[in-house]
């Protein structure tokens, strides 16, 4: 209930200003139109701005889905094989300085305009934080814990499952919580590449009919879709991380 | 050089190796993927036009990267010494920032047109976002001994924030400042290819167009080499203020 409170306040008090602002300092609906009437339009629309939601969600989640998974991976490969680390790294490094939005295209050309797509993008932006939290999960373990479950006969799979992954948790969530955006903002860019369905497409067709309320509308549904993504890990996060308050 | 750079040269001239091989013995067409080779010959020919769209989107990230650091930092300072306020504004502000910058690129390029404006004051958004959110969480962070002991000398809340809030904040503030470089540069292309005359972002956008994606590697090679040169510029800056790292 108090979790609930701490996540609708903020959202009122946004919304309040909002209304209030428009209403008292007369800003131009060119700026920013009337939430009621955003939030009208949204209503109007609804099939329309219901599918845009389902479908960025999609594409976020997969590529969400994949970075996690492989960011994971990659630090427990990393973590057993210093010269892969020392090979790779390096390059998972560079590959976060190639401005992405640039591969949409080359991307798009690739695997066509489907939802693989824009989850290859979504997919680029999120293994590399995950990478990384999770490798210095892994290795801020006190090496002498590792020590006595081996001097237990534990195998390595052992050591990997009861130790060394539930260690990383806590810091493994901490880049799905910061990837949640980074999948989303992959999804909307990549339909910027011709999709006729999503986020990003709406927010593409509000900008050539420069409508405001409709950009303002599909920026309000793209909040939806992070909040959701947002709100899912949190929720596994509070389950798989029990302890996570008595650090 | 130590092992472990050799390593990673290694595994860099490998990528490109395996790149050159498969793409020359599987007869790859160009329009699919480049060899390295290709890309840059393609980046030598046009290299004038790139070095003239790289420095304009340049100019506008520095620019904007500047204003927002600037405006994150005073308003992280202020926010550090209104506790009240912060409660109140710290959550909206969480709330704003969880909206991915690219959705507020169309609303940038309708307001401010499709010139360096809207590009600087995106960028501006995104690197002020950050530096904020870092260096309010390093403000914050202070040994709270620490800050009784200053008070109890008689340090009033501009003296805890100078002498012990601002230095113990350094390193949150450069680990967001380094970060912000890489991002800088992908939103200015982000907000170029969506509208503009000129720029990376814009050669990429045109380039697809005419459908040479050769000369799009070309682009993003040149747009990562600016990139890497931001970012190494500003983490040698911040070797040799943080010196005591």
């Amino acid at each position: 209930m108090r979790a609930l409170g701490r996540l609708l306040l903020p959202l009122l008090l946004l919304a309040a200003l909002w209304e209030g602002a428009v209403a008292l300092l007369h800003i131009s609906p060119f700026y920013l139109p009337p939430l009621r009437q955003v939030l009208g339009a949204v209503h109007a629309l609804w099939p329309a701005y219901g599918q845009a939601f389902m479908v960025t969600l999609g594409e976020a989640v997969v590529g969400f889905i994949a970075g996690g998974l492989v960011g994971v991976v990659s630090a427990a490969a990393f973590h057993h094989a210093r010269w892969l680390r020392d090979m790779l790294f390096p390059l998972f490094v560079a590959s976060q300085t190639v401005p992405v939005i640039a591969f949409g295209a080359i991307i798009v050309l690739w695997f066509g305009n489907t939802l693989l797509a824009k989850a290859a993008i979504a997919f680029y932006l999120t293994f590399f934080p995950v990478t990384v939290n999770a490798l210095a999960g892994i290795e801020a373990v006190d090496p002498r814990q590792i020590a006595l479950l081996r001097s237990f006969g534990a195998s390595r799979r052992d050591i990997w499952w009861k130790l060394l992954l539930p260690s990383a948790l806590p810091r493994i969530f901490t880049a799905l919580r910061l990837s949640a955006g980074l999948a989303l903002a992959g999804a909307i860019v990549g339909e910027w590449f011709g999709a006729s369905v999503g986020v990003g497409a709406m927010l593409l067709a509000a900008l050539f009919n420069e409508q405001v309320v409709a950009m303002w509308a599909a920026i309000l549904t793209a909040a939806a879709v992070g909040g959701a993504i947002f709100g899912v890990v949190a929720l596994v996060e509070a389950r798989l991380v029990f302890w996570r308050d008595e650090l | 050089m130590n092992a472990a750079a050799a390593r990673g040269a290694l595994g860099g001239l490998l990528l490109v190796v395996l790149w050159e091989a498969v793409v020359r013995l599987a007869e790859v067409p160009p329009w699919i993927l480049p060899p390295p080779s290709g890309i840059l010959a393609t980046t030598w020919t046009v290299r004038a036009a790139l070095l003239d769209a790289g420095a304009m989107t340049l100019f506008e990230a520095t620019l904007g990267y500047a204003l927002g650091a600037a405006l994150g930092l005073v308003l992280a300072m202020l926010l550090a010494l209104a506790t009240p306020v912060r409660r109140l504004v710290l959550p909206m502000v969480v709330v704003v920032n969880s909206v991915p910058v690219a959705a507020y690129a169309p609303l940038a390029l309708l307001w401010f047109g499709t010139g360096a404006l809207s590009k600087v004051i995106m960028v501006a958004f995104i690197v002020g976002f950050t530096v904020f959110l870092n260096a309010l969480d390093g403000l914050l962070r202070v040994d709270p001994a620490a800050a009784a002991l200053l008070r109890s000398f008689g340090a009033g809340p501009f003296g805890v924030l100078w002498r012990l809030r601002v230095p113990s904040a350094l390193p949150a503030l450069l680990v967001g400042l380094r970060v912000s470089t890489v991002r800088s540069m992908i939103v200015a292309i982000v907000t170029e290819m969506l509208g503009s005359q000129k720029g990376l972002g814009w050669t990429i956008f045109e380039a697809v167009l005419q459908i040479d994606f050769v000369r799009v590697w070309a682009a993003i090679l040149v747009a990562s080499l600016i990139s890497l040169g931001f970012f190494a510029g500003v983490s040698a800056v911040e070797r040799r203020v943080v010196f005591w790292r």
